[in-house]
């Protein structure tokens, strides 16, 4: 895959309560933005496939949406489009495919966009479609999953990195401190505040050990990026974006099935293959976009990844290490934390973020460039055993 | 709304896990899987025996989920049980007159308890309860 693949586009709206979009208003928002992000121009019949992102339409009563929802949506009903839906991961999954279509040699210019609504429901509605598309009518041991939903499997996470790294609540809290620290910065952030870390952990308790401020939040949102050969990517910028691997992991789909609750082995699959696509270490990387949909899986991914042994990232996060000027800058968007997390789209803004921070346009929240090297991971399903790790470069 | 029926087709299907704990272990690599199923989950292989869960175990995690589904009082304390002799459960805690009470390592076993209601009907299944250490 390194040196076929070129981005060329990126487009995004500003994630949040978007009670005034439907679906279809924020999927044109972001695909007219992502066309008039490439530089030189491109004409839209020259995307000739597409890949949509979505994963709550059925779950959340708002219809069941598939590949002829994004042509109708964008116009363009003269090439095959498909839906992605792969969890947590769908956004960065559905730029995966759009990258494969490229690599293929069936298309030179393709289009991955993922939209996620909500908001449109009640929260505790919103949450519980999201449950039951977690496991509790899908087949899996009746009882088992009631009661659960993505906050009480983190917290059993949380509970065991106490247990067992010696990690605490403060820990947790500082990356939520962080994340909106740099979710400031960023125009399309959801949450742009600061916030203290008492006030984190004088938040109501959610699921101990997690409180309120160390849960993402349930967010409307819509991203784009349009993918294309990299020997043709020069027609369309003189900024394009390369793709130097693009990888999915996966674990047990039941978390009985799973032996560590400190380690994801999703992420670690998905992260391993990646690195060996792309042929780098861990170190080579500048910074990165990691999956922090609750404050305890950030500091896991960070290991998880490979970044650094189990055990330490909750010391070098309270070092600054991952600040935005530090070694290695985590989530310089606001992450999941405060940049919001609207499931399809969450991955492709992550791409969004990297492609450009990669271009040098990220204004007050531009990490240093040392190799010009920017890592996209997401992580979930119901036993977070699905990811996916796109690794993206300056140059070839 | 998240909870199936209780006179859904998979609360039917699941009758002999649910209230006989009937899995399956592996004879290749000895991983407990459940419900039963006829490839196992961590190696593939087709070499399997059925397996009759235990009804004791200890806890491996826990969290205090105040924000539980609309027919749930909070709080309530998901668990995962380490069972004797292997493999894991995954579900509620009862009968604790405070959530710490529970601890990682604390000794458990399963009673069949209402666990929630459905359109005014009940759903039972095994919860666990503390027991005292031998
Ligand atoms: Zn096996």
């Amino acid at each position: 895959m390194r040196g076929k693949i070129a981005v060329i586009g990126v487009g995004m709206i500003r994630f949040g309560e978007l009670f005034d979009k439907s679906l279809e208003n924020m999927v044109q928002e972001a695909y007219l933005n992502c066309l008039n992000n490439v530089d030189k121009g491109i004409d839209p019949k020259e995307i000739k496939a597409a890949w949509f992102g979505q994963w709550s339409g059925g779950f959340i009563g708002q219809g069941t949406q598939s590949g002829q929802s994004l042509a109708s949506f964008i116009g363009n009903r003269e090439i095959p489009v498909t839906r992605i839906e792969n969890a947590c991961p769908t956004g960065g999954d559905t730029f995966r495919h759009a990258c494969l279509g490229v690599a293929s040699g069936l298309y030179d210019v393709v289009l991955a966009l993922g939209a996620e609504k909500m908001r449109d429901k009640p929260s505790a509605e919103s949450l519980g479609g999201a449950g039951s598309g977690g496991g509790a009518e899908t087949g899996s041991h009746p009882a088992w999953m009631i009661g659960h939903g993505g906050p009480s499997i983190q917290a059993m996470h949380a509970t065991r990195q106490m247990y067992e790294l010696g990690y605490t609540m403060e820990d947790f809290a500082r990356v939520a401190v962080k994340n909106h620290h740099n979710g400031m910065f960023c125009p399309y952030a959801h949450y742009q505040f600061e916030i203290t870390l008492e006030r984190v952990l004088s938040s109501y308790v959610v699921c101990w050990p997690l409180h309120l401020l160390d849960c993402c939040p349930q967010t409307d949102g819509a991203a784009a990026v349009i993918v294309c050969r990299a020997d043709l990517a020069k027609r369309y910028t003189d900024n394009p974006v390369y793709v130097m691997a693009s990888n999915v992991g996966v674990d047990h789909s039941q978390l009985w099935d799973r032996d560590s609750f400190v380690e994801q082995l999703a992420t670690v699959r998905a992260a391993k293959g990646a690195f060996e696509m792309a042929g780098i270490k861990p170190g080579e990387v500048d910074f990165a976009e990691v999956h922090d949909c609750f404050t305890n899986t950030e500091l896991m991914n960070i290991e998880d990844i490979g970044f650094v042994r189990k055990g330490e990232a909750a010391r070098m996060l309270k070092d600054g290490e991952f600040d935005l000027h530090g070694r290695l800058p985590i989530n310089p968007s606001g992450g999941l934390k405060a940049h919001g997390h609207p499931i399809a789209a969450t991955g492709l803004g992550q791409i969004f973020e990297v492609v450009t921070q990669l271009r040098e346009e990220a204004g007050q929240r531009q990490v240093k460039l040392k190799k010009g090297i920017g890592l996209q991971h997401n992580v979930g399903g119901p036993a977070f055993g699905v990811s996916v790790v796109n690794i993206l470069s300056r140059t070839v | 709304m998240t909870q199936p029926a209780p006179a859904s087709p998979l609360f039917w299907r699941f009758n002999p896990e649910v209230y006989r704990l009937i899995g399956i272990k592996c004879k290749d690599c000895g991983h407990i899987s459940y419900p039963r199923t006829k490839i196992c989950h961590e190696c593939g292989s087709l070499n399997l025996e059925e397996y009759k869960l235990p009804k004791k175990g200890t806890v491996h995690t826990y969290c205090v989920n105040w924000t539980p589904p609309p027919t749930f009082e909070p709080p309530i304390t998901p668990v995962i049980i380490d069972l004797e002799g292997g493999g894991r459960y995954q579900g509620l805690m009862t009968e604790t007159s405070t959530p710490e009470d529970v601890k990682v390592g604390s000794k458990v076993e399963m009673v069949l308890r209402k666990v929630t209601t459905d359109r005014g009907l009940n759903v039972y299944g095994y919860k666990f309860r503390l027991v005292e250490e031998e």
